[in-house]
């Protein structure tokens, strides 16, 4: 216990801290501009400066330790002409344009004038003259104005980890800069902005167009792009909204974004927004009433049902949608249409994952904070690179890097090129090969944790079944490095899914989870994918994981919702999609979601819907799957919704309105009103009414309240009951790697300014990143003589996109990679696949492509 | 060059302090240091771009624009200036046409002007590429520069 005085008050620490930090805990404000709550101590201002007894100098308290007996003054006459004196070096160069200055009103630099400064300055000199540089997209830097505390370098290389940025020159000439001079050509994150004491760097699309005290509201909310789910607070003017910024000690994110967080909110006022229900009419989609359409749903899907039975319905909900959206559309399609036919776009990654995992290793098994992450001593990334899918979380293998923990990398992941550590290369699409050989390494090594567990038998089958050695650059490394860390975090890419036998890499990586005592964490491209599946948007799970197979479940929820539900499981997305090409499916209710667009093999994807009998489409935009619709009914965005979100943690969190819509309506509320249509009668409120009802009847969330959500962290296994117990008997079966011998093969590029096809509606992700473009590697370059910005056309047996290249050393020569978010450029479309026999995931590997310039 | 820079990083426990003599030999194999000669040293030496030329830009013996082929660095401080360095930068600008910070048409010279050198004993002083020239006249410096094409 340290004791020590500040300003006559006694403070007692539990910990040691600085001198700073311990007047702030008790209330006592010192002015500092170099400090920074996310980052190290700099000293480099001298404004914090306090008096220290029996110390002859003042000393910079954000740097001075808190000892035993300290006596502190913070204010003092000697204190104040120091701090003038500094305030006053500072103002020789600084514009002092604050009429003009967006930061005005919120600059540190202002408020320590203001309370200490001179108010004259003495200097007749000259002030520097630097132009203010507009050269980024995005980013508007004023040096004329920057301090130099460099609190914005210090964030973008210690806590970004981009290092894009630097101090350039220097005494009376520093400015900071990026590494061009011009653009800043790099994450975007926008923490440099929340770095800046001053107005130096800005962002554009909130420049020069409110003050910070001219906002009618700020909503806490929070960022519906991913599976991370980052707290920011919304500022509003005339129901729009001007800016998002994070705040400190707010949400797990902790004042931290991403681009897309921080840039992406422009969707909501695109001008393509679905303003009224449309019709089909012929060959065109007429807008007509809420009414009209409403009773024209309720009327075919009852007239389907009543023909071919519930099973001819199938419902695909969305990771986008709240989980209110998403029980109350489960619970439609099951009692009020009669079946168990209800799947996600998440089945092609997260939700295949996330339920095989929970199945051999028991619910919860990926409910791990990801603050856990930096603690580790080794993190094994496999397939996926966290640092664009789950930015923030990527952040975190970042800061275990810097704290020395191993980082191993299998799969495409250019964000962390420089923190890996193990360099490990898996022949192309053969990844599942070295996960395997991983797994028997550690195995053998290590031996079972108990014979107790499915898995550990699983593993000793496989074990036996399977005697052969891999041989592979850094396998050896990986496995000692493995056995050698006793807290290791395995973060888990979606890509690995994605394949035909996406089931031996799962099983090969749940038995490293559980040999490894590891925290695994999965990759969540969409915000709600965990809630997609806890709210039963799955054909086989009722809400809260429950089987849909054990009666005791269904009679539950039977009486709950006062409506028998079908006994039989449903079939998986690509099943009903197959299906109604097949002419088993007669309706389809799709909501929130674009599955033309987002699924491979555009051609057979809008056959299959187009064989539709009836074919319903809830969303925001009029996408490609909309324009096939028989009906379409406009939804509100995230931004405009109440409700909440599961993240990957399976931290539940309260998403708030923030801007008010004409455009349309809730789903749920949209939902309910076809249901009661239906003869079904659901009668809510309100999201929380909903939720209410979600927490009545789901044991996983016991008596959940939105004051609750809200109040405090909301994490797994919030007040509900778990799911003990895991599969009984699982059966492995070594599987072969196909060969890929074609010359180049095409592969999905998970962008980080990117994400579906929202992103490309936002203006600011927009002037990031305008274009698609397709990745190549060095060599294939040099072959074909390409440069930066060529035009190739690329062609797979399903099509070609003429695209534009860009060359990025870490792809692999075989491959070429291509994101999927752009219109009409979307890789997906021209990929076949294969379904994964287990998982149900469409596997894309292995697709050949010939590249031509054009 | 590479090469000498791998050499280089051998010597150090990390890469970082291996940044300076680093940029030396990019400068000397380039002349200055462009964005591309700066990012050729941050690839070999894996370090982010940004910080190599945050470290270029801060001392002045790197230079970061296009220079003549010999840098003439002459100290006009208070030895040398006592000593008649500033005759010696007029003669500079009449007979060669160079101005501090300049380069001139045949793109021969380069001229910066220096701080203390440390050679105030046997000022004026000045330093042509790496070569330290002392008790510098009117007479003699031409004499010098005529040595270097
Ligand atoms: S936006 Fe992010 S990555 Fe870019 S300079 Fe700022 S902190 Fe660095
Ligand atoms: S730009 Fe802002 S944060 Fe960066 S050094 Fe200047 S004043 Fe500090
Ligand atoms: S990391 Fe995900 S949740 Fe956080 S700001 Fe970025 S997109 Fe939004
Ligand atoms: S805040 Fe302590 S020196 Fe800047
Ligand atoms: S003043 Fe010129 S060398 Fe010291």
């Amino acid at each position: 216990m340290i004791t020590l005085t500040i300003n006559g008050k006694e403070i007692r620490l539990d910990k040691p801290v600085t001198v700073l930090k311990a007047a702030q805990q008790a209330g006592i404000k010192i002015p500092t501009l170099c400090n920074h709550e996310l980052l190290k101590p700099f000293g480099g201002c001298r404004l914090c400066v306090v008096e220290v007894e029996r110390m002859p100098k003042l000393m910079t308290s954000c740097t001075l330790m808190a000892a035993d007996g300290m006596v502190v003054r913070t204010e003092s006459d000697t204190i104040a002409d120091v701090r003038r004196a500094i305030l006053e070096f500072l103002l020789i160069n600084h514009p002092l344009d604050c009429p003009v200055c967006d930061k005005a009103g919120e600059c540190e630099l202002q408020d320590a004038v203001m309370q200490y400064g001179p108010p004259t300055g003495r200097f007749i000199e000259e002030k520097r003259k630097v132009r203010e540089s507009h050269d980024d997209p995005i980013l508007a830097r004023n040096m004329e104005r920057c301090i130099v505390c460099t609190r914005c370098v210090r964030m973008c290389e210690d806590v970004q980890g981009a290092s894009a940025i630097s101090m350039i020159e220097r005494g009376g000439r520093t400015v900071m800069e990026p590494f061009s001079s011009r653009s800043f050509n790099c994450e975007y994150c926008g923490n440099c902005i929340t770095a800046c004491p001053v107005g130096s760097i800005l962002s554009r699309l909130y420049m020069h167009s409110y003050r910070p005290w001219q906002m009618d509201k700020e909503v806490e909310t929070i960022c519906g792009y991913c599976g991370v789910g980052c707290s920011f607070v919304a500022q509003v003017r005339d129901e729009s909204i001007k800016r998002v910024i994070p705040r400190i000690g707010f949400g797990m994110n902790n004042g931290l974004l991403c681009s897309k967080g921080r840039f992406g909110y422009g969707f909501i006022e695109d001008s393509g927004r679905l303003k009224t229900p449309l019709i089909r009419k012929g060959d065109a989609l007429v807008e007509s009433t809420w009414d009209d359409a409403l009773d024209l749903v309720a009327e075919k899907l009852t007239e389907i049902k009543d023909s071919y039975g519930g099973r001819a319905i199938g419902g695909i909900a969305s990771a986008r949608c709240t989980n209110e959206d998403n029980y109350v559309f489960q619970k439609f399609m099951r009692v009020a249409c009669g079946t168990n036919n209800i799947d996600s776009i998440s089945r092609t990654g997260y939700a295949a994952a996330q339920k095989y995992f929970e199945g051999l290793l028991g619910q919860g098994i990926n409910a791990n904070i990801i603050g856990g992450i930096k603690r580790s001593d080794m993190v094994l990334v496999l397939g996926g690179d966290p640092a664009s899918v789950n930015p923030v979380l990527g952040l975190s293998i970042r800061a275990a890097a810097k704290a020395g923990a191993e980082v191993a990398v299998i799969g495409h992941a250019p964000g962390l090129e420089r923190y890996k550590t193990i360099n490990v290369l898996p022949p192309l699409f053969k990844e599942a090969d070295i996960l395997e050989a991983l797994l028997l390494e550690v195995f053998r090594a290590r031996g079972n944790r108990g014979e107790s567990h499915a898995i550990d038998r699983a593993v000793s089958e496989f074990d036996k079944e399977y005697s052969g050695k891999t041989d592979m650059h850094g396998l050896e490394e990986l496995k000692d490095k493995l056995l050698k860390s006793d807290s290791i975090s395995i973060v888990f890419g979606m890509d690995l899914v994605q394949r035909t036998d996406g089931h031996r890499a799962l099983f090969a990586t749940a038995g490293l989870t559980h040999l490894l005592e590891a925290r695994l964490y999965l990759l969540s491209e969409r915000p709600n994918e965990q809630g997609v599946i806890d709210a039963g948007c799955v054909p086989d799970m009722l809400p809260g994981g429950r089987p849909l197979g054990i009666p005791d479940f269904r009679r539950r929820y039977e009486d709950a919702w006062k409506r028998p539900i079908p006994d039989t499981e449903g079939m998986t997305l690509m099943e009903m999609i197959e299906g109604a090409k097949k002419g088993d499916m007669k309706a389809l209710y799709i909501m929130g979601d674009n599955p033309v667009f987002n699924l491979p093999d555009r051609t057979f994807i809008k056959e299959s819907l187009a064989s539709l009998d009836f074919l319903v489409v809830q969303d925001i935009f009029l996408t490609e799957t909309a324009e096939l619709a028989d009906v379409v009914l406009p939804a509100l965005g995230w931004p405009e919704k109440s409700g909440t979100y599961t993240n990957l943690e399976r931290r539940i969190q309260l998403l708030r309105k923030t801007v008010e819509t004409t455009s349309g309506m809730d789903d749920w509320s949209i939902i309910s009103r076809l249901s009661c249509r239906m003869g079904y009668d659901m009668l809510y409120t309100d999201a929380e009414n909903v939720m209410d009802e979600i927490s009545r009847v789901s044991p996983l969330y016991r008596n959940l309240s939105y004051k609750e959500i809200s109040d405090k962290e909301c994490l797994w296994p919030y007040n509900g009951e778990p799911l003990r117990g895991e599969a009984k008997d699982i059966k492995v079966i070594k599987e072969k790697s196909r060969d890929y011998d074609a010359d180049l093969y095409l592969a999905l590029d998970k962008p980080l300014f990117h994400s579906g096809s929202i992103s490309q509606r936002s203006p600011g992700l927009m002037d990031i990143s305008p274009e698609p473009r397709l990745k190549i590697g060095t060599r294939l370059a040099e072959k074909m003589c390409l440069k930066d910005g060529d035009n190739v056309i690329i062609s797979a047996d399903r099509g070609s996109i003429s695209i534009r290249v860009s060359i990025d050393p870490c792809v692999n020569g075989k491959v070429v990679l291509m994101s999927n978010n752009f219109k009409e450029k979307g890789a997906l479309g021209i990929m076949g696949y294969n379904l994964d026999p287990v998982t149900k995931a469409p596997g894309i590997e292995g697709c050949a492509v010939t590249l031509r310039r054009g | 060059m590479l090469k000498e820079i791998e050499d280089i990083k051998a010597k150090y426990p990390d890469t970082r302090a291996a940044l300076l003599p680093a940029l030396y030999i990019a400068q000397k194999e380039f002349g200055w240091l462009s964005l591309d000669a700066m990012k050729a040293v941050a690839n070999a030496l894996n370090l982010p771009e940004s910080d190599v030329r945050g470290t270029a830009s801060f001392y002045s013996m790197f230079r970061l624009k296009p220079a003549g082929r010999n840098l003439i660095q002459l100290c006009t401080n208070i030895s040398c200036m006592i000593l008649g360095a500033e005759r010696l930068r007029d003669l500079l600008k009449d007979r060669y046409g160079l101005l501090p910070g300049g380069t001139t048409e045949d793109g021969r010279f380069s001229l910066v002007i220096m701080e203390c050198i440390g050679a105030c004993g046997t000022a004026p002083a000045m330093l042509v590429n790496t070569d330290l020239y002392e008790n510098l006249t009117e007479h003699n410096i031409a004499e010098i520069l005529g040595k270097y094409k």
